[in-house]
């Protein structure tokens, strides 16, 4: 159980931490750590803001830092004890208590940091512009940085124990993802510090700086509101293709999850993942703008069927969101056969939709191969290689795993 | 012969725009022997204010439904008016008159950039914006009891600032709602909807943001005796984002109505319906509906229904002739819009909308004799649609009467009196129900 381990190496680290900081600079029981109690409270009923999988806006890291500055590296340790250790529903304990340890660790060593580069939230330090430069700006910087790394190594460590992702690698996509967003938070935690003691409002700073966060966080649910309206949206062109082609329903959705699984097993970025699924969904737009004699007819030999994937390029064109799966819905129907070499993404949804078209949708007379049979019929196309057809079997495979499993 | 004395198209934006230079000429004769040394003592903090308003005005917020916003400077405008102690600076101590003044110069500073940039500056807004500022200037420094003002009591010692600051958040909230009231005037007048539905949809759109707003101005007027001048810089970055997130749903909301424009497109390419006849008919609905008074939400869903109001059309196997369902048999109009209900359902988040789609055919005389209910947003649409087969989109005003003589022939037993009514008005200007600002000088 290597991740036992390792969560109890960072619980040691926890604990030796705070009794140092505790034994070294001691914690008073003031009134403000009251009120950090309740925004900690208040930040854990609220919790941070999520948008696809990534945290677009994180209260806990403004208050632990304004924390820092304002109760110290022992109270802020304290307080990250706390935080990390309710984050959150329905975690696993062992979860949880890592958590804990991590969110102590970082929130202590910032506090540490704070103070070793000299900073002060004393406003009887804090007199002119160099002081308020020196004295907490800059230190509360320093805090932020060590904060942001401490956090970002402790997760990477336990990734790479759990799953074996290479630290580097997570460390890379976790600087990617939030780093930026963590200036911000520093300049909103040095001016909650700054309004709470040498502007001297005390608690009532929280207020202002509060109501611009909630705004951002109420924009930010909208913003995650909206992008699931699109999935929706999406379903409806789905739609239009089947009710013109009555017996392609169900066509597009199986094709978009082959597409999908295909695209993942040959290890295509995220990104390309999603446009090769999204392409796989709407490959067949274009027969919308087709006479619906021709269509239903499914003569696939007439020479006006085969502009079908230009026209569904062509209206969806306008569209930034779906610019990366244009060139797959333009290249799906001649990937398999074209002189030129095309795309791996327009290959992975060519073969997954003539592999549906064989085994599910069939001829119009009515013939359904079995697998083995249209795999056998792909083999023999030009760009179809092994390690397509591997991705193939490798997708239908998980997807009778998904069905069992269902 | 034409009068002299003839009473302005706009009355309510003319009155505003009066008022905000009454207001302007007011503080400017209170202190305008000082002006010269006021404005050697404080330069520098002159220079940063009217630099950050002017420049917080050029990045305007535009809404989901289409207004305009300008966060960023309207925050730093009640910056000015309640600042005082600038660690650095001579303490900022002007009359309200003054504070229009800074005000006045960033945002004519900004109105000439839009112009320059060919985009309509909003007068009349700016002078809503100008009151509003004004006001709080005066309730912060000039009103209070036994002559202290809040201005004064921003150098009170200890936590008893806290409460200063709950009193200048409320000042800015006044200043605030005041603007916000008097632009929904403006806008009502202009698009000739109801004003309250118009105060309705300015205060709840604005609502998330001008919480925003109004806690700024105070913060940098506490911050600037220990900061300086980077007070006001510094408290915008919350702002800024907030900002950046209400952006972001904003743009997402105008991709999700590409989108749905897409899917009216699909009617178009396979020869089913005329080009734009979707684009057409849904900028006439939601216009009608403005002018009837419906809400932003009630809009948007009826913008959304008038684009895929012909979708049901893709899966006829023959066009009907020009795509005009007002000149089809009425069954096969009820199974058009049925089929493109159904297509809409497999979006649920668009059931509404899928429901105004399948009601587009209803002849109004059921409403009234059978009692049966028709959404608004059918009935909008239906005549909306109606008026565009008509005239097959042109506007020439033959067409036109002949449209609306047609429509009002089957007024009461097809159509739905007040909303051909609303149509009238809408086809008679084009300014009437329309969101987009038009210049008020320049005529």
């Amino acid at each position: 159980m290597p991740v036992l381990g390792y969560i109890g190496v960072v619980v040691a680290l926890a604990v030796g931490l705070l009794a140092f900081l505790i034994g070294r600079y001691g914690v008073f029981p003031t009134w403000e750590f009251a009120v950090f109690a309740v925004l900690a409270v208040g930040q854990l009923l609220a919790g941070d803001v999520v948008v696809e999988r990534r945290v677009v806006l994180s209260f806990s890291s403004i208050v632990l830092l304004a924390g820092q500055a304002i109760l110290g590296p022992a109270g802020a340790g304290l307080l990250g004890l706390g935080m990390g250790a309710f984050e959150g529903r329905s975690v696993p304990l062992r979860a949880r208590v890592f958590n804990a340890a991590e969110v102590a660790i970082f929130s202590g060593l910032g506090g540490l940091a704070f103070l070793v580069a000299g900073g002060t939230a004393d406003p009887a330090q804090l007199q002119d512009t160099s002081d308020i430069v020196f004295r907490l700006a800059l230190p509360l910087l320093l805090a932020d940085i060590v904060q942001f790394l401490a956090n970002v190594l402790l997760l990477a460590g336990v990734v790479r124990v759990a799953q074996g992702v290479p630290v580097s690698v997570q460390v890379r996509t976790l600087v990617g993802s939030t780093g930026a967003a963590y200036i911000g938070y520093g300049i909103i935690a040095f001016l909650l510090v700054v309004l709470w003691r040498p502007a001297e409002l005390g608690p009532v700073a929280v207020l202002l700086v509060l109501g611009p966060l909630l705004v951002a966080q109420w924009a930010y649910r909208q913003h995650a509101e909206e992008l699931t309206g699109q999935g929706r949206a999406l379903q409806v062109l789905v739609a239009a293709v089947e009710a013109k082609a009555p017996h392609l329903t169900g066509h597009s959705t199986r094709v978009a999850e082959l597409s999908g699984h295909m695209a993942q097993h040959l290890g295509l970025r995220p990104q390309m993942v999603s446009d090769t699924r999204v392409a796989g969904m709407l490959h067949d737009l274009g027969q919308t703008s087709l006479p619906t004699a021709l269509v239903r007819s499914g003569d696939p030999a007439a020479d006006s069927f085969s502009t079908y994937p230009a026209r569904g390029a062509d209206l969806l064109r306008g569209l930034s969101f779906l610019a990366g799966a244009l060139p797959a819905i333009e290249g799906h129907h001649t990937a398999l056969d074209a002189d030129d070499h095309p795309a791996l993404p327009a290959r992975i949804v060519g073969v997954a939709d003539a592999y549906d078209l064989l085994t599910e949708v069939g001829t119009p007379d009515g013939l359904v191969l079995r697998r083995d049979e249209a795999i056998e019929i792909l083999r023999g196309r030009p760009h179809v290689d092994a390690e397509l057809l591997q991705a193939l079997e490798a997708s239908l495979a998980r997807r009778i795993g998904e069905e069992v499993s269902r | 012969m034409t009068s002299v004395f003839r009473l302005p198209s706009r009355p309510v934006a003319t009155t505003v725009l009066g008022l905000g230079l009454v207001g302007l000429g007011l503080g400017l004769a209170g202190s305008g022997s000082r002006l010269g040394t006021l404005i050697a003592t404080h330069a520098p903090a002159l220079v940063v204010f009217v630099g950050v308003i002017a420049v917080g005005d050029l990045f305007r917020l535009r809404m989901p439904s289409g207004r305009e916003t300008a966060p960023l400077a309207s925050a730093s405008a009640l910056a000015v008016a309640f600042v005082g102690t600038i660690n650095g600076e001579a303490v900022f101590d002007i009359d309200p008159g003054l504070v229009a003044l800074v005000v006045t110069v960033a945002l004519a500073l900004a109105a000439a950039v839009h112009r320059a940039q060919h985009r309509s500056p909003g007068v009349p807004q700016l002078a809503a914006r100008l009151l509003g500022v004004g006001l709080a200037a005066v309730l912060a420094r000039e009103v209070g009891p036994e002559g202290a003002t809040l201005w004064d009591d921003q150098a009170l010692e200890g936590y008893a600032r806290g409460l200063v600051a709950v009193g200048l958040v409320g000042v800015a909230l006044v200043a605030i709602v005041v603007e916000l009231v008097l632009v929904s005037a403006i806008r009502a007048e202009r698009q000739r909807s109801p004003w309250t539905a118009a105060v309705r949809d300015e205060l709840t759109e604005a609502a998330p943001l001008t919480l925003a707003v109004v806690v700024t101005g105070p913060m940098v007027a506490l911050m600037a005796p220990v900061l300086g001048l980077v007070a006001l810089p510094a408290a915008l970055v919350p702002l800024v984002m907030a900002y950046a997130a209400v952006g972001q749903f904003a743009r997402n909301r105008a991709t999700n109505r590409q989108l749905i424009a897409t899917l009216s497109v699909l009617t178009e390419e396979g020869g089913y319906t005329r080009r734009l006849h979707a684009e057409r008919v849904s900028g006439l609905a939601v216009r009608v509906g403005r002018v009837l008074g419906l809400g932003d939400r009630e809009l948007r869903d009826i913008e959304y229904a008038a684009l895929l109001h012909d979708l049901g059309q893709i899966s006829l196997r023959d066009p009907i002739p020009d795509g005009a369902t007002v000149l089809a048999a009425p069954a096969d109009q009820r199974d058009i819009a049925a089929e493109g209900a159904r297509i809409i359902r497999r979006a649920e988040t668009l059931d509404v909308v899928a429901a105004y789609v399948e009601a587009q055919t209803t002849p109004y005389r059921l409403v009234r004799e059978l009692g049966e209910p028709v959404p608004i947003g059918s009935r909008i649409i239906k005549c909306a649609n109606a008026f565009d087969d008509l005239t097959q989109g042109s506007s020439d005003p033959a067409r036109v009467t002949a449209a609306l003589e047609r429509i009002h022939l089957g007024l009461g037993y097809e159509y739905d009196p007040d909303v051909v009514d609303a149509l009238s008005r809408v086809v008679e200007h084009s300014s009437v129900g329309r969101l987009a600002e038009e210049p008020l000088l320049a005529r």
